[in-house]
């Protein structure tokens, strides 16, 4: 059971979030278990590593609160690209910055290095669209916020598994 | 049921000529003139406290005290429900003045009673000078500084002090240094929080006396007429309370700079009971002259007002100032103090050394030969910076230290004289500079009316009331708080 | 057919880690990296190769995101996101960090020495860009702090022989500054790019400043003098710095670096598309819209973002680059010949 996260009795910007249903688990395929082959990465691989994420305010994933969806997940193995549009779940969402910024780091943590990586706001979804994106592209202010240990733990959390 | 009214709402001179019946019925129906006002933006200024270390909310507070507030509080105050009427009091800092001669044209004095003029034609109530605010503020430096001087073999933060003056510094210092450099800070209040105390605490205190007899606080015959004729006309049908609360009154500082915003929602201004800030609003220079222009207002046509003074029945007479250049003069007042108790010598003149720049200055004093006081005035961030690394090195010598955020001292804060690209306009300032050295000087300590609140309502000069009202403390805040809007 | 740019070496410079910038000392003998393991590199050549020959370790916390060499090669400065700036002096055996500059609120992203030496230039997140000055005593004391740019600072880079300063910024402009009276004033703003401008070059001349930026383009900026043949107005007594020439279509993402050999006039940039570009100006280019075309391109030139380049300052056509895979990689430039 995850808490009210680290931002404590502070009053919740969104109180009633709509919740989603969760996804079916992937079916795995008889070539995936062949270990002779090489896999290729797809979306609703991308998706599954990035659905379980906490929201940093709700004890909900950001699957449920429908922030990620598969259909916003596009990779090109070939090409090592993976792009991710998120969506918040209120145009003013404080939380945006930090909820790409967890994507962007699962991500990171996540696939091979020779993937890049884009991390954007759903367009329309948000009042500072232009404004987290830049900052979610920007490779050393995403690098100087992983070395912030204050940061880091709020993303930790985010990322850490719901027992 | 009638709605309870102070009689000082209907004491100022916008509505002496009124009808007050008529007014108390029908007023709801005036038409809302200021409405359509005042929507210019205000910036922050990036002297020293850029928005980096604002939190969203300090930062809406602050962008909430523009004209538009001011003008919330005069509309307010033209409606029916008196219960929210405010007595609104504006306090002007003197280096704000000089913006307003130089700009305008005038001598300093008419400069002075024409934005009074113009304050009242707005239905402002009070307009005072923030000068005797200054007073205290350089009197409890003095002493403080002379009891860190005789402690400075005992404690090891006693000596340098700091001047606690500047807002811009203040935050700076405690946002972003550590209580190495906090605990050097004098800890008299500035001029602006201690203005906040002497209108929301004695100003409103000597109403409260007044209101048991029901007398005026207002000494004009005519006005006198308008208010018995009022109070027989409400002491018969209302029920009039006894005391003027610090939320009763609406308090606007006019500064010269943008820091003193932020100055004003320190917690040590707050008054909890009265769910009360000792300031309400700051508005600059700049923006007082953006009412002026958007209401099409020329200060050459303005009637011009004699500024009010704390006390009943006087008016303030003619502008003085404090020793010292460009600042509200703590450097000097505080170097002739000290030059007399510590070492029995009379400074007439002092004579500034310029260091390595303009805005970083020495003053020593020297006796048989060897330096006794060795004091600076380091002004901008620059400055600060050197002084900073200097004091964390241990290679810092001075006693003291007038330090002010911005480059040339108050008169170029960021709230006025600037041009259109946010430059300090040069030549206005220089003509400023010279309209404030012509202001005649006055010592603090010759100034009766401190003298006697020191005695009739701060109970002394060495009481506990001394201490809560005209010093404070400064220290380093902890920022790392849990908190999940972490700039990155 | 022989490669225009050609790779020499390669070195695991700061393994597990990202190398952020490289920087030749004058002399050229040395190159100096640094990187996300709070490390800084010195590497000299060794046969036919390069070996690491000095660790200069213990003096910052976070990552050291820029070196700069002062003039007479005797000291490196070092930019960490710890918010401290790095002075570290030669001594007979290796380098001592003798001053730490403290004073910016935030990450420090690049340092840079004054052809004279005697100024240093530092820029923060913070949105500052400062000036210091240093004396005989070797004590740094602050002279300017520029707060001019909207946003985080991220490169400055000082004219080659005068005292005039240029910074980058994620405002998506580039700032000029130069002392007037006894301060440091911004003297020009160059408006143009459409995102973060990651790094600034001046030709040898210092007449003409190149860009480069999230926009994907690099710009090249002229100066224009008050009273110039060319009609270009400036305000007052300060130059303009005009754009005369757009490179666009070439870069496929960030461009986080450009450098200009000033042996050779060649311009080099490093591409978070991995590869490293080399541009020619056409020799018969008009001087007030000169072209450039592109001379090499290494599409894989590392196996990922590049995030620097720089041309040795004595050996024509040897170039460093440096990448978030964190190695080095040494090329040999040569002028195609149909250029």
């Amino acid at each position: 059971m995850v808490g009210p996260g680290p931002g404590g009795g502070a009053p919740l910007e969104n109180a009633n979030p709509l919740i989603y249903r969760r996804s079916g688990e992937r079916p795995v395929t008889a070539r995936e278990e062949d270990d002779e082959l090489a896999d290729s990465i797809d979306d609703r691989e991308i998706f599954d590593l990035i659905r379980s994420i906490n929201d940093p305010e709700h004890p909900l994933t950001l699957e449920e609160l429908n922030v990620v969806e598969q259909v916003r997940v596009k990779v090109n193995d070939a090409e090592s690209t993976v792009a991710v549009e998120f969506t918040p779940t209120i145009p003013h969402c404080s939380m945006a910055t930090l909820i790409g910024l967890s994507i962007k780091v699962k991500l990171i943590r996540s696939l091979p290095e020779r993937f890049k990586l884009d991390v954007h706001i759903t367009p329309g979804t948000h009042a500072s669209e232009h404004a987290v994106n830049k900052q979610l592209a920007d490779k050393e202010r995403v690098a100087a916020a992983l070395e912030n240990s204050h940061l880091l733990e709020v993303v930790n959390q985010c990322l850490s598994a719901r027992s | 049921f009638f709605p309870q009214i102070s009689c000082q709402w209907y004491c100022s001179q916008k509505y002496e000529t009124l009808d007050l019946t008529v007014y108390i019925q029908c007023n709801c129906r005036i038409k809302n003139e200021f409405d359509t006002l005042a929507n210019a933006k205000i910036l922050l200024s990036d002297c020293l406290a850029c928005d980096n270390c604002m939190t969203s909310e300090e930062g809406a507070r602050v962008f909430q005290q523009n004209q538009k507030e001011l003008f919330r509080i005069l509309n307010l105050n033209k409606k029916c429900d008196t219960s929210k009427h405010k007595v609104l009091a504006v306090s002007i800092c003197p280096q704000s003045l000089p913006y307003f001669a130089a700009k305008f044209n005038l001598c300093v004095n008419d400069a002075a009673k024409r934005l009074c003029g113009f304050l009242k034609s707005l239905g402002v109530h009070y307009v005072f000078d923030t000068t005797i605010a200054a007073d205290f503020s350089i009197l409890e430096s003095q002493r403080e500084f002379v009891q860190r001087y005789q402690r400075r073999n005992q404690e090891e933060h006693a000596l340098p002090m700091f001047a606690s003056a500047c807002p811009g510094w203040i935050r700076y210092a405690e946002r972003v240094l550590t209580n190495l450099v906090t605990s050097h800070i004098c800890t008299a209040k500035s001029p602006q929080q201690i203005m906040g105390s002497l209108v929301k605490g004695y100003f409103a205190r000597q109403q409260v006396g007044n209101s048991d007899l029901f007398l005026p606080l207002y000494s004009s015959k005519k006005m006198g007429y308008c208010l018995l004729l009022f109070m027989e006309f409400t002491c018969a049908l209302f029920c009039v309370p006894q005391n003027l609360s610090p939320d009763k009154i609406f308090h606007v500082i006019v500064a010269p700079c943008y820091d003193k915003k932020l100055e004003a929602l320190r917690e040590d201004f707050y008054t909890a009971l009265y769910n009360s800030q000792e300031v309400d609003c700051v508005l600059t220079s700049g923006e007082i002259v953006q009412i002026m222009e958007q209401k099409n207002v020329s200060m050459k046509d303005v009637t011009e007002v004699a500024v009010d003074s704390l006390f009943d029945e006087i008016k303030e007479g003619d502008v003085v100032r404090h020793d010292g250049k460009r600042s509200d003069g703590y450097l000097e007042h505080i170097f002739k103090h000290a030059a007399k108790e510590l070492f029995g010598m009379d400074v007439k003149e002092i004579t500034y050394k310029a260091l390595k720049n303009k805005d970083f200055q020495e003053v020593t004093l020297e006796k048989d030969g060897e330096t006794v006081l060795r004091f600076a005035a380091a002004y901008g961030f620059r400055n600060i910076q050197n002084m900073v690394l200097k004091l964390k090195k241990g290679k810092f010598l001075y006693h003291f230290v007038e330090v002010l955020a911005c480059p040339g001292g108050c008169l170029n804060g960021k709230g006025q004289a600037q041009t259109e690209d946010g430059k300090p306009d040069k030549a206005l300032l220089n003509q400023m500079e010279e309209v404030y050295a012509a202001i005649p000087v006055r010592l603090p300590e010759t100034n009766m009316h401190v003298q006697q609140m020191y005695q009739d309502w701060l109970e002394g000069m060495d009481s506990k009331k001394v201490q809560e009202t005209l010093h404070t403390k400064y220290s380093a805040v902890n920022q790392t708080a849990n908190n999940l809007d972490i700039k990155w | 057919m022989k490669e225009a740019l050609e790779l020499v070496c390669r070195v695991p410079a700061h393994p597990d880690s990202r190398c952020w910038f490289l920087a030749w000392s004058p002399g050229g003998g040395l190159l100096a990296s640094c990187g996300g393991d709070r490390l800084v590199r010195l590497w000299g050549r060794e046969g036919p190769g390069w070996s690491c020959r000095a660790v200069l370790g213990e003096g910052h916390q976070r990552t050291v995101r820029r070196v700069a060499w002062s003039p007479c090669g005797s000291y490196l400065a070092s930019a960490s996101f710890d918010a401290t700036t790095c002075i570290w002096k030669k001594q007979e055996d290796g380098f001592e960090c003798v001053t730490t500059l403290e004073g910016h609120e935030n990450e420090v992203k690049s340092v840079a020495w004054a052809p004279s030496g005697t100024l240093l230039a530092t820029c923060s997140r913070d949105k500052s860009v400062w000036v210091w000055e240093v004396d005989e005593e070797e004590e740094y004391e602050c002279v300017s702090v520029l707060n001019s740019h909207t946003q985080d600072v991220k490169h400055v880079v000082w004219h080659p022989n005068q005292e005039l300063l240029a910074s980058a910024s994620y405002d998506d402009t580039v700032k000029l500054y130069h002392e007037e009276e006894d301060d440091w004033v911004c003297c020009a703003t160059l408006e143009g790019h459409e995102s973060t401008v990651w790094s600034v070059a001046f030709d040898r001349s210092g007449e003409r400043l190149a860009s480069c930026s999230d926009d994907k383009t690099v710009r090249i900026w002229r100066r224009y003098k008050p009273g110039n043949e060319e009609g270009v107005a400036c305000s007052g007594t300060d130059p303009t710095w005009k754009c005369v020439c757009n490179l666009s279509g070439y870069h496929s993402r960030t461009i986080y670096d450009v450098a200009w050999c000033h042996l050779t006039g060649a311009l080099a940039t490093a591409c978070g598309d991995d590869a490293i570009r080399i541009f020619e100006e056409s020799a018969s280019s008009d001087p007030q819209q000169p072209t450039f075309s592109l001379a090499a391109h290494v599409p894989r030139a590392h196996s990922q973002d590049v995030n620097c380049v720089a041309w040795n300052p004595k050996e024509p056509g040897l170039l460093a680059s440096c990448s978030d895979d964190g190695e080095i990689a040494f090329w040999k430039y040569q002028r195609p010949e149909v250029c």
